[in-house]
């Protein structure tokens, strides 16, 4: 069972994450991990035939250091940038030991350059958060990928 | 002087010049599909790692042409058109799978997986002369290097192994020293660009596009550069990585396979396909034309069959950070791409400059950090189509 009140710890974890995605506060995504974590983001077709490449996979929290540094100081002036608005449904809460594992889908729109609005991403998370002093953080996030061809490279996590 | 076609195109004397209309107009692209994608090339369809067991299948495009690769029940791998030789539907939807037999869902006409005609509902009311042995899936011609399977769909085409020339050797180190590869998986983008320009990547925008090369202190070492007379472009040296400093994770650019020293190998293969070698990355990225402003890559990741299980490991990390659409030394890349195609929007032609010394012909050798060697796929590429220059 999981309770209201760790349902709304929960709730606000993903909250926090999707904002700072969409306000590319890179610090504030880090934010969202624990000191033992990972991020992986990933094509459905990979997953349904066991194939392990990802998109992104970081998987210690220096390798999610390592992506800001690289959107922010390696890729920084080059690309052409977005803005991105995630939505975000959870649809299943699960104890699993220690932790609570989380699934939900989502569906990330982006504006370019010129103003225009499109998808960019629909997909599922698939996540396993632990609860420290009273506040959720990601153990493990994993973006699964519907759109397995993506309709532009992806700069940011998802 | 007149092109030998009806387009309009007017072709720069100039060696170095492109018409940057060629990246845009639709009647160009039909003609590239007829004498580019249907004309004396080989296509890159799939590697055998894609499609190991019998029964096993991939599609994909040739152009805009659909192609089924399967791996036959005698152990032949075949590749069909991906249209049933009844109607016309596309037989297989699904990007790889497995099957005993290939069944149309219109009219469940049925074929083994060597392509023969197994059944069609109510053939004793077909027309007398019909003879099953004329309707098995149309065969396409196709060859092997490597575990690498290319296609044609021209009777022209040269032998394959005459088609690749020097690139073979290459492409064998690329791929594991002998193509025994296990697959690790796929990523998939669309970029807003056209064929040509995701194709005309050269060894002059390296360090200076990517911030990472000059970052990581990234030093290539003795190698190869050369165009081929097919316009194939061969770069193949050796890379030396200092442990770097301003990433926590040095794995990201770490070479470990103990087959080969840390590389940097990339083959483009007229038209659109790379093979490439990055430290321990193997990679082949297919390439679908999809319109003038449309292509879509797929880059397959693969391990060698002989790695142990950290080696694997250590590839599967490799290829999903550092060398995709959203890797750490490319993403610039198809930012590159899609500029390239806005900015080919305006009149006039585009010049490559770095290393042009005068018109140059295949078989050339370039300079590291060289253009000018894609001149020699532009040359191929104009008279494949017709142009004449001014």
């Amino acid at each position: 069972m999981t309770d209201a009140d760790t349902l709304a710890r929960i709730d606000a974890l993903q909250t926090r994450y999707a904002r700072a995605l969409d306000a590319k506060d890179m610090a504030g995504w880090t934010g969202c991990f624990g000191e033992e974590a990972s991020y992986v983001c990933i094509a459905r077709e990979n997953v349904e035939q066991d194939l392990p490449v990802a998109i992104m996979m970081d998987d210690s929290l220096a390798r999610i250091r390592d992506r800001v540094t690289y959107i922010e100081k390696v890729w920084s002036g080059t690309f052409e940038d977005y803005q991105t608005r995630h939505f975000v449904q959870r649809v299943g809460c699960v104890a699993r030991g220690p932790l609570i594992a989380v699934e939900s889908n989502f569906i990330v729109a982006y504006t370019n350059a010129r103003g225009r609005s499109e998808i960019l991403v629909a997909g599922t998370y698939e996540d396993e958060i632990e609860l420290r002093d009273g506040e959720a953080r990601f153990r493990a996030k994993k973006a699964i990928l519907d759109t397995v061809t993506t309709p532009r490279y992806l700069v940011y996590p998802v | 002087m007149r092109n030998d076609t009806a387009l309009d195109i007017r072709w720069p004397a100039k060696f170095n010049e492109i018409p940057k209309e060629v990246f845009h107009r639709p009647d160009v692209f039909r003609l590239e599909l007829e004498r580019i994608f249907h004309g004396p090339e080989w296509h890159p369809v799939a590697h055998i790692a894609e499609m190991p067991k019998p029964g096993d299948l991939k599609t994909g495009y040739v152009g805009e042409t659909p192609v089924l690769a399967v791996h036959g029940d005698d152990g032949v791998v075949r590749v069909f058109q991906n249209s049933c030789p009844h109607r016309g539907t596309q037989l297989k939807t699904c990007a790889r799978g497995t099957a005993d037999k290939i069944e149309c869902p219109y009219h469940r006409w049925t074929f083994s997986n060597r392509g023969e005609l197994l059944g069609a509902p109510g053939m004793g009311d077909f027309p007398k002369d019909f003879a099953r042995e004329n309707y098995g899936l149309r065969v396409l011609r196709s060859a092997e290097i490597c575990g690498l399977v290319f296609v044609t769909l021209n009777p022209e085409t040269p032998p394959l192994a005459t088609y690749l020339d020097n690139t073979v050797e290459h492409l064998a180190r690329a791929m594991g020293g002998d193509g025994r590869l296990k697959l690790l998986g796929y990523q998939k983008v669309a970029f807003a660009t056209n064929w040509k320009e995701y194709s005309d990547n050269e060894g002059y925008h390296g360090p200076l596009l990517h911030a990472a090369f000059r970052m990581l202190r990234f030093a290539q070492g003795d190698g190869v550069q050369f165009m081929t007379p097919h316009a194939h472009k061969v770069n193949s040296t050796t890379l030396a990585v200092p442990e770097p400093s301003f990433i926590e994770d040095g794995s990201v650019v770490a070479g470990l396979d103990p087959r080969l020293p840390p590389h940097n190998i990339v083959i483009s293969l007229f038209p659109v396909t790379i093979i490439t070698r990055n430290l321990d990355v193997i990679s082949i990225r297919y390439a679908v034309p999809v319109s003038p402003d449309e292509t879509e890559v797929h880059y397959a990741y693969f391990a060698h069959q002989d790695d142990n299980a950290a080696l694997t490991a250590h590839r599967v990390r490799q290829a999903s950070n550092l060398i995709g659409p959203s890797g750490f030394i490319s993403l610039e890349d198809g930012a590159v791409f899609n500029r390239l195609h806005v900015g080919a929007r305006s009149d006039g032609n585009v010049a490559f400059q770095k290393g042009v010394r005068g018109p140059i012909a295949a078989p050339y050798t370039l300079d590291k950090g060289d253009e000018a060697g894609n001149l020699i796929r532009w040359e191929h590429y104009r008279q494949a189509m017709g142009f004449v220059r001014d």
